[in-house]
């Protein structure tokens, strides 16, 4: 009835015309968020599944240090950098079940980001490349994406690389490049990868005897 | 959760395309062959706490603490 009436007198909420919304932030108090901005994880991101909405924050300091800052829970903000500042052999492979869960028809539309932790002790600062943020920026739809290789690591750590990039290239963001992303082609045939699980709890061991 | 025996050998066939195989009991250790379609992702559990942890870690760093890496880089 209430929708019927609202269509009949031609009164739209303001909340329908907007197209940004505002949204109140721990670490950088009220932004304004154009709503095309906003990023959809689907599934959250791991140990913080409820949470399903984000946006990059650019704090525009010359560490390159963006946040994946939360919607719905003003205290959560993850910082994250693009991994080919400080790895420039890093390259993200993802399976074809992987690009659906996200829409992503063409991997030039994809966004690559890793989550660091930074400690009181900054040089011991360490990236996730064992598990990188990928973004769809067509769709704005997100996954952090835990990959199979095993020499990936979950705390890669990069101070040293960061410092040397921002030494050289601190004043020129054209240097910027893209991280590699690459498809995984799925032979149609039957293929199997054989993997055992033996020593207790070491992580980052190849343990991928295809 | 489903609980089956098996002896050392046999195997376990998950759907149509994932077999589980006991390949080696050691003392307190099982070692087990898994044979999958390479679209299927395998991970030690620990793999996602590790990961569940350092998101927790990475969440709880503040602005205090980039000025802090700000003032390292200068260094």
């Amino acid at each position: 009835m209430i929708l019927t009436a609202t269509i009949v007198g031609r009164v739209v909420y303001p909340f329908f015309r907007r197209k940004s919304v505002k949204i109140n932030t721990t670490r950088f108090g009220i932004l304004e968020v154009e709503k095309k901005d906003i990023i959809t994880f689907k599934d959250g991101i791991l140990g913080f599944e409820n949470l399903k909405r984000f946006f990059v924050v650019d704090p525009g300091d010359q560490t390159l240090i963006l946040w994946l800052q939360s919607t719905e829970d003003k205290a959560v903000a993850f910082p994250i950098i693009e991994p080919k500042i400080f790895d420039p052999n890093y390259t993200v492979k993802l399976l074809p079940a992987e690009l659906s869960s996200i829409a992503l028809d063409n991997l030039h539309d994809a966004c690559i980001y890793t989550i660091l932790t930074i400690p009181k002790q900054v040089t011991e600062m360490s990236a996730n490349l064992k598990a990188p943020v990928v973004i769809n920026n067509k769709t704005k739809i997100a996954r952090q994406i835990v990959l199979q290789d095993n020499k990936l690591e979950v705390r890669r750590l990069m101070y040293a690389d960061l410092k040397k990039y921002i030494v050289n290239y601190s004043s020129d963001d054209s240097k910027r490049t893209r991280t590699k992303i690459e498809a995984i082609e799925i032979e149609t045939e039957y293929s199997e990868a054989t993997v055992t699980f033996d020593e207790p709890a070491t992580l980052n061991t190849n343990e991928v005897e295809a | 959760m489903l609980v089956l025996t098996r002896k050392l050998g046999e195997s376990i066939a998950i759907d149509d395309h994932i077999k589980i195989v006991v390949v080696q009991i050691k003392g307190k250790q099982v070692r087990l062959g898994i044979k999958a379609p390479k679209e299927t992702k395998i991970h030690r559990e620990e793999v996602y706490k590790a990961i569940q942890d350092q998101n927790t870690e990475a969440s709880e760093a503040d602005l205090t603490d980039i000025q802090n890496l700000t003032e390292e880089l200068n260094k």
